[in-house]
């Protein structure tokens, strides 16, 4: 019992040479395409293009394919109108509660716990957390991941984090509920709360970004750089301030190989097991929650309250507030209702920035409370923070344009 | 000649002399004292460092790379 | 702590595997389990396992599939968590993972198991890379100079994964004392503490 470190590399060296020959290095295809795309002239364009490719698959699949073409038919046609007619008496709270609107003629509208909550849980979030989970095994299993990895530490490092941090940063751009279990990935709990306030932040979903696109094409730009300067900037910050350690990469690069399918699909139908068991009941039981506080009149209540608060503070319309209380159920919603309300166009932009990072929608809410109740309101008090700094700011830098 | 890993260049092959200080996880990887290696490439600014080490790749941030020392003397 | 002496692995029907990251451990899981696996989040943290179930000779074993790490010194969670189903599983049989074309590395790991005084088994898997890379391991000398079970094998085409669910009876527990005479060739002696008469000879 015992080794020293030394003693064991000794042993471990003598047994090499006793029982491994080697015809000496030799490079592969494999290996020469392993190289071109972890140097950063050829890697960054290539990194670049599987992005964007993960992203678009991402979004025909996840969001056209089975969301829009099937999940929002089936919910909207069958499921919504079928509980509306089974359950008893429209006007009990008990009817509020778990079937919502009687009037409403689709799941985004309903907000009832088996109405929008299953339609959130399984009709958007299930096939965007598919989807993700299939590439992602994909690109771990092919070897790119830690290609990619390395060539984003270069920035991620300087933010207190590292370069598998793109990883809950790309899986957030599609549903920041996946992306909230994938920061485990990151090391030290430094690392992984920086990482999970960034996201809730500063990170748009999928359901956000197309409405973002549907509603205001023309300023969605405008919206995404200042979200980006706001997950650079915040991210230094963060990093300065926390304490706790923010090690530096030390990562196996290994060689490329083709994935087995059958193992990608195993893999993937573990971690959608996994998903479905532990985060659909908790999004249920977050609806539920908000339908709580409707029903006690504590949302009508904040939305008064803080009123003046928007006016005056961020400069958007008092109109805001409604969707802006409302994004904390469904953000892409929040974005919808905000497009009907007449304003400038540069408090357009405010407003939609602030809708995507203020508080993260209650699905993301209870996952990271999942993680731990201790980071979740260190969580809040970080993102109350930077919604006044950061609202504030944007609001004076249109002062300062003019444009406000 | 002794040099930083981190101040090797583009293709450059040495063999590691030491290193300064917590060798445990270094070790772990493959970066041992006596193993040769070759930069494969570095990040800019102050990007990871990524170096070939008998099979294995591996990368490792700047900072680490700094404590290890190679010697570049003998042709590898 | 000895283990379980003899050619079997006892009443422990748990099997857990564990090696470096990148050693397609994930892969033999999946070739040794069916479609039960579970993923569990490790209770009080946050890095995930995966288990399942195995049925062969009649025999159910409980395959976990410990997070990849490189060594058992409790640095990061991984390593703690390694370690934890380690302690929880001491009559277990332990399947040390090695990728062939870096012997080296997964050794470290090896010798911390052995250390611990586990019964165990030694899949040494990618042995297509290797081939490919031409690098020739000795799985024979490596066997008798560890005095456990060593397979050859790849996992990614199966190759081999047979050869470990026979051999998994046949785990047992070896020492450094041993390896070390065993290495430095005063070794006619066959292992001595283990009693594990069957290995070096499978």
């Amino acid at each position: 019992m015992g080794l020293s470190e030394d003693e064991r590399w000794a042993l471990i060296d003598e047994i090499s040479r006793q029982t491994v020959k080697s015809g000496g290095y030799k490079q592969t295809l494999g290996d020469v395409l392993g190289e071109l795309t972890v140097k950063p002239l050829t890697g960054i364009p290539v990194a670049i293009g599987v992005l964007y490719a993960f992203w678009s698959i991402f979004g025909s699949f996840a969001g056209a394919l089975m969301t829009d073409g099937f999940m929002v038919k089936f919910f909207d046609r069958y499921l919504l109108p079928w509980i509306q007619g089974m359950w008893p008496d429209p006007g009990t709270w008990l009817y509020f509660i778990f079937v919502g609107d009687p009037v409403a003629d689709n799941c985004f509208e309903a907000f009832g716990v088996l109405t929008s909550g299953l339609f959130v849980a399984i009709g958007v979030v299930l096939p965007a957390v598919l989807i993700f989970y299939l590439m992602m095994t994909v690109l771990e299993d092919s070897g790119y991941l830690p290609r990619l990895a390395v060539l984003m530490d270069t920035f991620l490092h300087k933010i207190g984090l590292h370069g598998y941090a793109i990883v809950p940063t790309i899986l957030g751009l599609g549903c920041n509920v996946p992306a909230v279990t994938a920061t485990r990935i990151l090391e030290t709990r430094k690392q992984r709360f920086i990482m999970m306030t960034l996201l809730a932040i500063f990170v748009p979903c999928g359901a956000q970004i197309g409405i973002m696109l549907k509603a205001i094409p023309d300023t969605i730009g405008w919206v995404f750089l200042y979200l980006l300067i706001g997950y650079g900037i915040f991210g230094f910050v963060l990093n300065k301030v926390i304490p706790g350690s923010n090690p530096e990469i030390l990562i196996d690069v290994p060689p490329y190989h083709l994935p087995a399918w059958e193992n990608v699909a195993k893999k993937m139908w573990n971690r959608t097991k996994g998903f479905l068991k532990e985060a659909v009941p908790f999004v249920l039981f977050g609806v539920l929650i908000v339908n709580l506080l409707y029903l006690g009149g504590v949302i009508q209540w904040l939305s008064d309250a803080l009123a003046p608060l928007f006016v005056y503070w961020f400069g958007v319309p008092k109109e805001t507030t409604g969707p802006l209380i409302a994004a904390f159920l469904r953000k892409d919603l929040a974005v919808a209702q905000l497009a009907v309300i007449p304003m400038t166009a540069y408090q357009m932009i405010s407003s939609v920035v602030l809708v995507s990072i203020y508080f993260p929608c209650v699905a993301t809410f209870v996952v990271m409370l999942k993680e731990g109740w201790k980071e979740l309101v260190a969580a809040v008090g970080v993102l109350i923070c930077v919604v006044f700094l950061y609202g504030g700011l944007i609001h004076l830098i249109g002062i300062l344009l003019g444009v406000a | 000649m002794q040099r930083k890993l981190s101040e090797l260049g583009f293709g450059d092959t040495g063999v590691v002399a030491g290193i300064k200080k917590s060798r445990h996880d270094l070790n772990c990887m493959g970066v041992r004292v006596g193993k040769k290696l070759k930069m494969i490439t570095k990040q800019p600014i102050k990007g990871p460092v990524v170096v070939l080490i008998g099979e294995a790749e591996v990368a490792m941030g700047l900072e680490l790379a700094e404590e290890v020392m190679i010697d570049v003397s003998e042709p590898v | 702590m000895e283990g379980n002496p003899g050619g079997d692995a006892g009443n422990g029907s748990t099997v857990l595997l564990i090696g470096n990251p990148n050693v397609g451990k994930s892969m033999l899981f999946n070739r040794l389990t069916g479609v039960n696996a579970v993923v569990s989040n490790y209770p009080g943290t946050t890095v995930d396992f995966t288990r399942g179930t195995l049925i062969m000779h009649k025999k159910t074993y409980e395959i976990i599939d410990v997070p990849g790490t490189y060594s058992l010194e409790a640095k990061d969670l991984a390593e703690e968590v390694a370690i934890k189903m380690l302690n929880e599983h001491r009559d277990g049989v332990v399947v040390v993972v090695l990728d062939a074309t870096l012997i080296e590395r997964g050794m470290y790991l090896l010798f911390e198991v052995i250390e611990r005084g586990f019964s165990l088994v030694v899949a040494l898997n990618m042995m297509d890379v290797a081939h490919d890379k031409q690098i020739a391991v000795d799985a024979r000398r490596l066997q008798q100079i560890l005095g456990v079970p060593v397979v050859p094998m790849t996992a990614i085409s199966g190759e081999g994964v047979k050869d470990l669910i026979d051999i998994l009876r046949k785990a047992c527990v070896t020492d450094v004392m041993g390896i070390k005479s065993r290495l430095s060739g005063d070794a006619a002696e066959t292992p001595a503490i283990s009693g594990c008469t069957g290995c070096g000879r499978c």
